[in-house]
């Protein structure tokens, strides 16, 4: 039994914001959305819709920037080291996630004992943090489409013509909130199951050393 | 021009007491509707008064509740859209005509054969059953029986312009909802299917509004002169691409723009209470009679394009929000499956007995995967509990599986 160690450059100072900065957002999109979705109590609407739409501008334009400065920051190739690469890299299947992804399900299932070798993040991780950018540009997408100053202009009346109108958008675009919720659950349930040294680094940004090595 | 022109027009109106001025002030609304200022009253006026002969018109009822008639004829108190569409000359209009059996489909067949019509068609087209409905005519065995949809090619292909009026004429209505087992289908998707080109303005809404109808017929006499090409280039159109399930065809429906160009919700007089987040909550509650906004009790306004708060119904009186019931959405295509349940924000998903389910609310849905995600972690994290990870985590393997099986062989990844 050992935990290894939480250091700083595994999530340099910049994505430490810019997670802090989705985790704000997500939780004001989801607030605000089910709100507009169903007003749960009276005199919001305004401000719901407002919310609504400044933080969506913000997530967008933050997620852009954090796929942007992949390129550009380094951060540690692999979990407990200062050992740094480009940060791209590292989000990519490393050649330590070859051939673990269904050791790493069988984990998870109680099928097998031991941890997986993995690169600075496992298989099912990688995966699922790869899937939510689409996700998040697909959901800015679908919000344009029933949003009334956007919904005229091509782009957007193609993908309303495709699912057969604005009332099926909106339960596309209501489903994915749900996908973010689950996506956001199981994050925190993971990142968290055996400490709270990876919320301490990427919140408060403080290391935690490793343990039993 | 609009001052000297009395005529059959003029007395057709004063023999049913409406004066100039109600009929002028009715132009207006009616310019409007087209788009037009409404100092173009007198020219819409001399437009109806002074064609130089009846616009022949053929009203088909197909696949409906004759609502739209209902909606037009209003026999019991005629009003200036009754009169102005009587004047039109319907040579055959099944519900109100006094021509009956031979005589009456006589008067399609001449009509065809001599051209210069317009055909209003009211209803969806009931392509299932091999089109045997709608029959008109026909011996005792049905032989020499005329299919509702072999009149709709008759009377279509020689038309000067078809006006679907109704939901059920533009894309098949709530003839056509989940599961349509009448094969429910549009005409403008129906005609492009069977390769007639005649230009088909779509006009939805259950029932259609009257007012509407006269702005087209109008807009066609008055603008176009006429000349179906006309008539399309100069009006303002919207289009809507969609692809119908029943004739396969992807159809583009032409809808005018100055009556379908923007949502309900953007026109509603109780929009100022939706940005302000003042909501019925129950129908017949106090909120509602304030004029509170009807979001939360399913108006389906916001997605729903007509201009139903500007004309109004009922030569003006009303309309559904106004009376404070929540739009049910009836302008919008597929409207019943796009909208109903009528009284939730969302419409049912329709599972049709997959795993048992019927129809469900996108929110229990929602709250359902939800809810299984959560029990799904609790389970989950007692198990890594039990089996010692918590706290240190797990041992870590010294190498892959894969590698170790490999190992033998060719050494693996490493």
């Amino acid at each position: 039994m050992s935990t290894h160690a939480y250091y700083r450059e595994a999530h340099p100072l910049i994505f430490v914001i810019t997670h802090w900065i989705n985790l704000v957002c997500m939780v004001m999109l989801a607030f605000s959305g089910f709100y507009i979705h169903y007003p749960f109590f009276d005199g919001f609407m305004g401000v719901a819709r407002g919310m609504h739409f400044v933080a969506m501008y913000v997530v967008i334009i933050n997620l852009t920037f954090r796929i942007i400065a992949a390129f550009f920051v380094k951060s540690a190739n692999k979990m407990g080291t200062r050992e740094v690469d480009l940060d791209i890299k590292n989000w990519l299947p490393q050649e330590e996630n070859k051939h673990q992804f269904w050791e790493t399900v069988k984990y998870y299932l109680f099928l097998r004992k031991e941890g997986v070798i993995s690169g600075k993040y496992g298989s099912l991780q990688k995966i699922s943090y790869l899937a939510t950018i689409p996700l998040t540009y697909l959901q800015a997408y679908t919000g344009f489409c029933i949003y009334a100053p956007a919904m005229d202009l091509g782009f957007f009346k193609g993908g309303l013509e495709l699912v057969g109108g604005p009332m099926n958008m909106r339960i596309i675009h209501y489903f994915i909130m749900w996908v973010f919720i689950v996506f956001t659950m199981v994050h925190a349930y993971l990142a968290n199951i055996y400490n709270f040294a990876p919320s301490k680094i990427i919140f408060l940004w403080k290391e935690t050393e490793a343990k039993g090595h | 021009m609009a001052q000297e022109a009395h005529g059959a027009l003029h007395d057709l109106l004063a023999v049913r007491g409406v004066s100039r001025r109600d009929f002028l002030k009715y132009c207006g609304s009616v310019a409007a509707a087209i788009g037009l200022s409404e100092t173009m009253a007198p020219q819409v006026a001399a437009a109806l008064e002074g064609a130089p002969k009846l616009l022949p018109a053929l009203w088909i009822n197909g696949g409906s509740c004759t609502g739209c008639t209902e909606s037009i004829a209003q026999v019991d108190s005629p009003d200036v859209a009754t009169i102005v569409l009587d004047y039109l000359s319907f040579e055959y209009f099944e519900t109100i005509m006094a021509a009956a059996g031979t005589w009456a489909e006589e008067n399609i067949t001449k009509r065809v054969a001599e051209g210069g019509y317009i055909v209003i068609y009211e209803g969806s087209v009931m392509t299932g059953q091999d089109g045997n409905t709608l029959f008109v005519g026909g011996g005792p065995n049905n032989e020499g029986a005329k299919k509702g949809i072999d009149i709709l090619k008759e009377v279509a292909s020689n038309a000067v312009a078809v006006i679907a009026v109704g939901s059920c004429a533009v894309d098949g209505g709530w003839v056509m909802a989940h599961p349509n087992p009448a094969k429910a289908t549009g005409v403008a998707a129906f005609l492009q299917k069977e390769g007639i080109t005649t230009p088909v303005v779509s006009m939805p809404t259950c029932p259609v509004n009257p007012e509407w109808v006269v702005a087209m017929v109008v807009q066609l006499l008055l603008v176009a002169d006429r000349d179906p090409a006309k008539f399309l280039e100069l009006t303002q159109w919207v289009k809507y691409t969609y692809h119908d399930g029943v004739t396969d065809q992807d159809v583009t429906l032409t809808l005018p723009k100055g009556i379908y160009g923007q949502s309900i919700h953007d026109n509603c007089p109780r929009r100022g209470h939706f940005e302000n987040g003042e909501f019925v909550t129950e129908l017949g509650s106090k909120e509602e009679a304030m004029g509170y906004c009807l979001y939360k009790v399913g108006c389906k306004g916001p997605q729903t394009y007509t201009q139903c708060p500007v004309t109004r119904w009922n030569r003006s009186a009303s309309w559904c929000v106004n009376s404070g019931a929540p739009c049910i959405g009836c302008g919008g295509l597929n409207w019943v499956d796009n909208n109903a349940p009528f009284l939730k924000r969302l419409s049912d998903i329709q599972f049709d007995g997959f795993l048992g389910m019927g129809n469900t609310q996108p929110g229990h849905i929602g709250a359902a995967v939800g809810g299984a995600v959560a029990v799904g972690l609790v389970a989950h994290g007692l198990g890594m509990k039990a089996a010692g990870r918590i706290g240190d985590g797990p041992p870590m393997e010294e190498m892959k599986a894969y590698d170790r099986k490999r190992m033998a062989k060719k050494g693996g990844d490493k």
